[in-house]
């Protein structure tokens, strides 16, 4: 997988519009105007991953949706404490470890859900979500389980980021889409540019 | 100190009595760590997959070429061949219920199989489960151990002959 900028440009593009629309799907939920930053598209060495995204042996909350259809995906978010705290607060179900985490799931499933919907759209290619998994688990161990996944015909990882912030509180997270390489290839193609330089 | 941090399908091998080989979380990867049983000579690699299947990668990302490749480094810095053992972390299913993320098991299996097609015996893993793990190795007081998250760090091995006898008196 050696990706030139326009195609870089061009995938950016998608998670972009994929995330835009996750992000007014959760702010309708919460009732809440969810800022969305700049994504990025990064094309990196496996050993170079996990640490792009974060410290770790960090504890963090995230919820992992595996994507199938015309190709294996998967959807990452991950929340340090603080945010975990802040989006559960804001749903009422501080306190309680396993109401927080479903209550994440269910945040994860919304936003992943959305997301696929307007990439699948986007591309004419059948995505479908599987259920969310929540949990709470050091961000290494997590990270790199997916990426494991995906990586195992190449060792390069694409890592469509974007990062959320919820309004009036202390609420951000990291939104990742990570295809297997086989699914950049396809990507590509129906984005118009397929035959990766 | 120098902490040598071996990333994912990375392989890093050390006779420095200061220095630690660290695997940071560690979730269906495997830390699979090769020792020379007389002291302090160890190899670590992040294996990431069960099999080559013939495909290039990074030497320490597969069970199956991370092992002749960890005893070809481990070797090369003065270890025995005869005197090597094996020593296992990671290997969760961290997704128990999404069936194609579900490779820790399968990882830990193949790694066993290499090692026994290599004829290295096993002599402490810390493996299964679904959590995440931590794995160092500390050549100085040849000891290894392993950390989940919000947990303390324990010590799943000693090794060399010198370094027991060290600590018992």
């Amino acid at each position: 997988m050696n990706l030139n900028d326009l195609q870089l440009d061009a995938l950016r593009e998608m998670s972009n519009i994929g995330s835009g629309n996750a992000a007014t799907a959760l702010a309708s939920m919460l009732g809440q105007s969810v800022d969305l930053h700049v994504p990025t598209a990064l094309v990196l060495e496996l050993a170079d991953a996990v640490d792009a995204v974060g410290n770790p042996e960090d504890t963090v909350s995230a919820v992992i949706i595996g994507v199938f259809g015309d190709l294996d995906a998967t959807v990452l978010l991950l929340f340090d404490p603080e945010s975990a705290n802040a989006l559960c607060a804001l749903l009422g179900v501080e306190g309680d470890p396993e109401m927080a985490l479903s209550a994440l799931g269910e945040i994860g499933n919304i936003l992943g859900s959305s997301y696929i919907q307007a990439m699948g759209t986007m591309t004419n290619l059948h995505m479908e979500p599987h259920p969310p998994i929540a949990m709470a688990d050091m961000l290494g161990a997590i990270v790199a389980s997916v990426l494991a996944v995906a990586a195992a015909d190449t060792d390069l990882a694409l890592l469509l980021d974007s990062k959320m912030t919820v309004d009036g509180t202390a609420c951000k997270f990291g939104f990742l889409y990570v295809p297997s390489g086989a699914g950049v290839a396809l990507l590509l193609d129906r984005l118009g540019l397929g035959e990766a330089a | 100190m120098a902490e040598l941090v071996v990333r994912m399908g990375e392989i890093a091998a050390t006779q420095h009595a200061g220095d630690v080989l660290v695997g940071l979380g560690l979730g269906s990867c495997i830390g699979l760590v090769l020792i020379e049983d007389r002291g302090p000579v160890a190899a670590m690699a992040h294996v990431v997959l069960p099999e080559s299947n013939g495909k290039a990668g990074a030497a320490g990302k597969f069970a199956d070429t991370a092992v002749p490749q960890l005893i070809r480094e481990v070797t090369s810095i003065g270890a025995t061949r005869s005197r090597l053992s094996a020593v296992l972390v990671g290997g969760a299913q961290m997704f128990a219920t999404a069936g194609r993320l579900d490779i820790g098991h399968r990882n830990e299996q193949a790694v066993r199989d290499a090692l026994q097609a290599n004829r290295i015996s096993v002599r402490a893993a810390a493996t299964g489960g679904s959590t995440g793990r931590t794995m160092r190795v500390y050549l100085e007081r040849c000891s290894i151990t392993c950390k989940e998250a919000g947990r303390e760090e324990i010590e799943i091995a000693v090794w060399g002959g010198l370094a027991q006898m060290a600590r018992a008196a």
